[in-house]
């Protein structure tokens, strides 16, 4: 549905601190984790692709269109970026209110945004908290309001800057189903994340950063049987798969299922 | 990161940097007051001589410049009024076609314009030259109320952080396309947005960093120690004596009206 | 002699109906690590604060019960003077900053400062506390200019520079990645051994299962369990309440992998161990 092209790109915020140096690569419909260190460049990343941060060299394409010649609300129709902090956008008195803005700023007629931000609440499953206050929900389910706000504008890719922060496991699992989800119907979704059993188990695509450059990309498959590459951007595999290869299995597993797999089945 | 500075201070090792904050306050002080204790022309030359050599010894006089340049803005249109309608002009100075000036109004507009360099040459080497942090510490020192000390502080650094904070929420709404460029009206439309955020957060901030700082033992009411020792190198204390004689014998002058 | 003690504390915040904190009764020993975990709003941060008495003084609200820390019955002394042997680290790095210091190492001083710290005996306790933690390379830095991972290490090394007998830590290493996450761990071990005691609400259950004493859940306020981690994990209850598991203890279970006293493996050693045995006795 939509394809992003990262073209040689590279960003600083002060001349002489590079924070991205010369990233190359096509982000086709699909799921995507970017997984590194603090300070690797991740943040900065994903606000190149929806336009807040122009490149210093290279370009970025979204769909063939150049970032630097559209406005962000523009490439807001087609990228969808959900912050990390939600008390970086909450400010709607009713949460339904607040899930509509988005569809709203896109021109959608009021009834139509509603029965979009129902969906999309339901979506993150929080059903019946449509006319309380975002504030009297708890963080958690204040970042899944800003999410279903994304969901809401119903854009092609979709964009989560660290969601699983401040989710119990419940609450992973429910933006897991959602990540499901869109890739389901065709979109694209790209996470930063910490939080490498939510990789494992939800994304196909696996990009490793590493001070302001890309280490490796790869399937999660590859990625997280490579404890070499992991290290040397101060990672490790998933406790699952630390067990698969220690055990030697003979195909990486990334979930308890598929390690529960090779084993009866190595039988 | 491009982070909005409250404070205007510029680091440097300079003797001017090296005197403690209390004398730096004390020579602001004096001189201001001088600038109003002295009459002469040749007495507020003089101390702006002083006052400019200081920033100079700092190194910041060259950043000083934009400030005074500013400010001879407002001072030229002074001069120029007054040499116009000051009320006492009687000897003419100059005829530009049908405009006269006189110089009654002129030295007037003069003196007040050194009158004005005066009092930004003295605060700029309190401004400039002066860790904001480093005067507050000395303050408290002196029984100045640590709570007092601290809300003057942490504005330095709040306000920009709730300037960068406003930044991101610009760009959280800009994401959740909400155009902010464009007419007035668009503009306008986008403030709520961008407040809401702005003034919940900072609430919901401060009664965390209220929390934050109670559990470090801000509230203790003990009598706090410091990290930084305070340096009072021997020759603040000439400069102090210097300061402080001017200033006694300025007064001491208009009182018994020599000057 | 236990230095945390509490006694069927119970917990209700202003204008709520529900309590937060339902009858809770536990005991730790000094040097002890106790890691605290449960679904969202099950009570871990307001249980937190209640061991430095944040609750009820600075809250408010309804309380029963008994909480007595290193010595102090918490709700009849004031948090200022609690916080002398109790420390606390909050979840959000940001706020925990006082915005009255414009360097990292001023930073950690700032508590010394108001606790009244001899000068000499602050510089060696910053020091040593920004080598613990890896932020001596930007001691010079403004704290805000840190990432969000570098300001929660700060925040727990400006609480542990002020000593305390036991260390309160809710989620602190949220916005941390594995290895800014290993180092608050290995902090926090080494810690214990000299004999503080640490108790830490937290996610990330594999990594408690492998360096906790002792593991205490809570649903809905009430605490459900607490024990040594395997024993704890072990428990058939906890997946159906929401409560993670380390998904090692997961794998085993399904496969029925126990170890010779009859719990599951917690951590991944454990579970090579039992797992090598189960597989080696029938090579695949």
């Amino acid at each position: 549905m939509a394809e992003i092209r990262v073209e040689d790109v590279h960003f600083h915020y002060t001349p002489g601190v590079p924070v991205l140096r010369g990233i190359s690569l096509t982000i086709t419909p699909g799921t995507v984790a970017i997984i590194g260190q603090n300070g690797a460049g991740k943040s900065t990343f994903v606000r190149l692709l929806n336009g807040l941060l122009k490149p210093v060299r290279g370009r970025v394409l979204v769909d063939g269109v150049d970032t630097r010649t559209v406005s962000v609300a523009t490439l807001a129709r087609t990228v969808g970026l959900v912050f990390q902090n939600p008390s970086d956008q909450l400010f709607r008195s009713r949460v339904l209110d607040e899930v509509m803005f988005g569809p709203l700023n896109l021109k959608l007629p009021a009834d139509q945004a509603r029965a979009r931000a129902r969906e999309a609440l339901r979506q993150v499953g929080l059903e019946g908290v449509e006319d309380k206050n975002p504030y009297d929900l708890g963080l958690a389910e204040r970042k899944l309001v800003t999410v279903a706000g994304v969901l809401a504008m119903d854009t092609p890719v979709v964009v989560l800057d660290e969601p699983t922060i401040a989710q119990d496991r419940d609450g992973v699992r429910r933006l897991g189903e959602v990540v499901a989800w869109l890739k389901a119907r065709g979109r694209t979704v790209i996470t930063i994340t910490h939080d490498m059993d939510f990789v494992a188990r939800y994304f196909e695509r696996v990009l490793v950063f590493q001070a302001g450059q890309v280490l490796a990309d790869g399937t999660a498959g590859e990625i997280f049987t490579r404890p070499e590459v992991l290290k040397a951007a101060g990672l490790e595999p998933p406790q699952i798969t630390q067990l698969g290869l220690r055990l030697g299995l003979s195909v990486p597993v990334l979930t308890v299922e598929e390690f529960v797999a090779a084993i009866t089945g190595g039988r | 990161m491009n982070r909005l500075r409250l404070s205007l201070y510029v680091p440097g090792n300079t003797w001017v940097h090296r005197l403690d904050p209390v004398t730096k306050l004390i020579m602001a002080v004096v001189a201001v007051t001088l600038v109003f204790l002295l009459p002469g022309f040749g007495a507020a030359v003089a101390l702006l001589a002083v006052s400019l050599g200081v920033l100079a010894a700092g190194g910041v006089l060259r950043r000083s410049v934009p400030v005074f340049a500013g400010v001879l803005v407002i001072a030229l249109t002074f001069v120029v009024v007054q040499g116009l309608v000051y009320p006492g002009n009687q000897h003419p100075a100059l005829t530009l076609g049908p405009i006269t000036f006189y110089r009654e109004g002129l030295l007037l507009g003069l003196r007040l314009t050194l009158r004005l360099f005066n009092i930004l040459a003295a605060t700029l080497v309190l401004i400039l030259l002066t860790s904001p942090a480093d005067l507050v510490e000395s303050l408290v020192r002196r029984g100045v109320s640590p709570r007092f000390g601290y809300v003057l502080v942490s504005v330095l650094q709040i306000i920009p952080n709730m300037a960068a904070a406003a930044g991101t929420i610009m760009d959280a709404q800009r994401s959740r396309g909400m155009e902010t460029e464009g007419s007035l009206w668009t503009r306008l439309r986008a403030f709520i947005p961008l407040m809401g955020p702005l003034v919940t957060s900072s609430l919901i901030a401060t009664e965390e960093r209220a929390l934050a700082l109670e559990v470090r033992g801000f509230s203790g009411n003990r009598k706090p120690t410091f990290l930084h020792e305070e340096v009072i190198p021997p020759y603040a204390w000439v400069i102090r004596a210097l300061y402080l004689t001017a200033l006694i014998l300025a007064i001491a002058g208009r009182w018994m009206g020599w000057l | 002699m236990a230095v945390i003690e509490v006694e069927n504390l119970r917990y209700r915040y202003p204008q709520q109906t529900e309590p937060a904190l339902d009858g809770i009764s536990f005991t730790v020993e000094p040097g002890e690590f106790i890691g605290i975990i449960g679904p969202n709003r099950a009570g871990k941060s307001t249980l937190c604060q209640a061991l430095v008495g944040l609750v009820p003084h600075f809250y408010q609200g309804s309380i029963g019960g008994r909480v007595v820390v290193a010595g102090l019955d918490v709700h009849r002394h004031p948090v200022s003077e609690v916080c002398r042997r109790v420390g606390l680290v909050f979840q959000s790095p940001f706020t925990q900053m006082s915005g009255a210091k414009f360097t990292v190492y001023d930073e950690v001083a700032f508590g010394l400062e108001h606790q009244g710290v001899p000068r000499d005996e602050m510089i060696r306790r910053i020091d040593h506390v920004l080598h613990l933690l890896g932020l001596w390379e930007v001691r010079d830095r403004n704290p805000f200019a840190l990432s969000g991972g570098q300001m929660q290490r700060l925040a727990v090394a400006s609480v542990l520079a002020l000593q305390p007998q036991v260390l309160v830590l809710d989620e602190p290493t949220s916005q941390l990645d594995p290895a800014g996450t290993s180092e608050v761990f290995t902090a926090v071990t080494d810690l214990c051994r000299q004999g503080m005691t640490v108790v830490m609400a937290e996610h990330k259950v594999e990594r408690l299962a492998e360096r906790a004493d002792r593991i205490l859940v809570l649903h809905r306020g009430k605490c459900i369990a607490y024990g040594p981690p395997r024993e704890v994990f072990s428990r058939e209850d906890l997946p159906g309440l929401g409560v993670a598991i380390p998904p090692v203890t997961e794998a085993c279970r399904r496969l029925g992998w126990r170890l010779p006293d009859g719990t599951y493996p917690v951590t991944v050693e454990e579970a090579v161990k039992i797992g090598g045995a189960a597989r080696g006795g029938n090579p695949g």
